[in-house]
């Protein structure tokens, strides 16, 4: 079984190994056109900012939402404190 | 605390939301962006609530403060995603390249992505104090 595991990833390491990526097309586009696209010269921030603009909306939403968890679990374990005492 | 950390990060913590500024407006120009602004800027109000006694803090920081910092973040929000949607065609036409106004979206996302990293950064951290505070009293 360790043999077919071990068989299994060998092949996988080599057919990545085999398949020739070339030109890679979005990563030269951004290189290209990036500055022209979004008028900033921050490549790494264009791309973090407007091209995957959504991705980040994601992560700001994932931010807030354990902020929001973190506040709501707090201020009720405060809450049930006050009525206790 | 201590008065020399008292001292120092009374001192630090304007520079310190200055430099967070910084980075949120000149992102696009320069290494830096939202993330990182906004971490510096939640970096200096964490500092200050390390440093200064409780009675300070709630002297300055009421409760409902926090509150107010979460309606901030959910304005943030709703701002950006307003901006992804309807803003991106609008503000791009006629601008320079290497001006500190151009950057089209990208300078509004960073300054409204660093508004909510530092105000959940605020409030995670003065969530957790105040309950150890209050586990100390």
């Amino acid at each position: 079984m360790y043999i077919c595991i071990a068989a299994f990833f060998a092949s996988l390491v080599f057919s990545l190994n085999a398949i020739h990526l070339g030109e890679r097309d979005i990563a030269s586009y951004y290189l290209r056109n990036g500055a022209r696209d979004t008028g900033s010269p921050n490549i790494v921030n264009s791309i973090v900012w407007d091209f995957r603009s959504y991705d980040t909306l994601g992560e700001e939403t994932v931010l807030f939402t354990a902020a929001l968890g973190v506040f709501l679990v707090a201020e009720r374990r405060s809450s049930k404190r006050k009525e206790g005492v | 605390m201590d008065i020399v950390i008292k001292t120092t990060s009374r001192i630090l913590f304007p520079f310190m939301l200055l430099f967070g500024v910084y980075l949120a407006f000149h992102g696009h120009l320069s290494p830096g962006g939202g993330f990182p602004a906004g971490a510096v800027m939640g970096t200096a109000f964490v500092l200050l609530l390390i440093a200064f006694r409780e009675k300070d803090i709630e002297k300055k920081l009421p409760e409902w403060k926090i509150a107010d910092f979460k309606s901030i973040i959910s304005l943030a929000l709703v701002f950006m995603v307003l901006g992804e949607f309807y803003l991106r065609e609008k503000i791009l036409l006629h601008q320079r390249l290497f001006d500190l106004w151009s950057g089209g979206e990208t300078l509004i996302l960073n300054i409204l992505g660093s508004i909510v990293v530092a105000s959940a950064i605020i409030i995670i951290a003065y969530s957790f104090m105040k309950e150890e505070w209050k586990g100390i009293q």
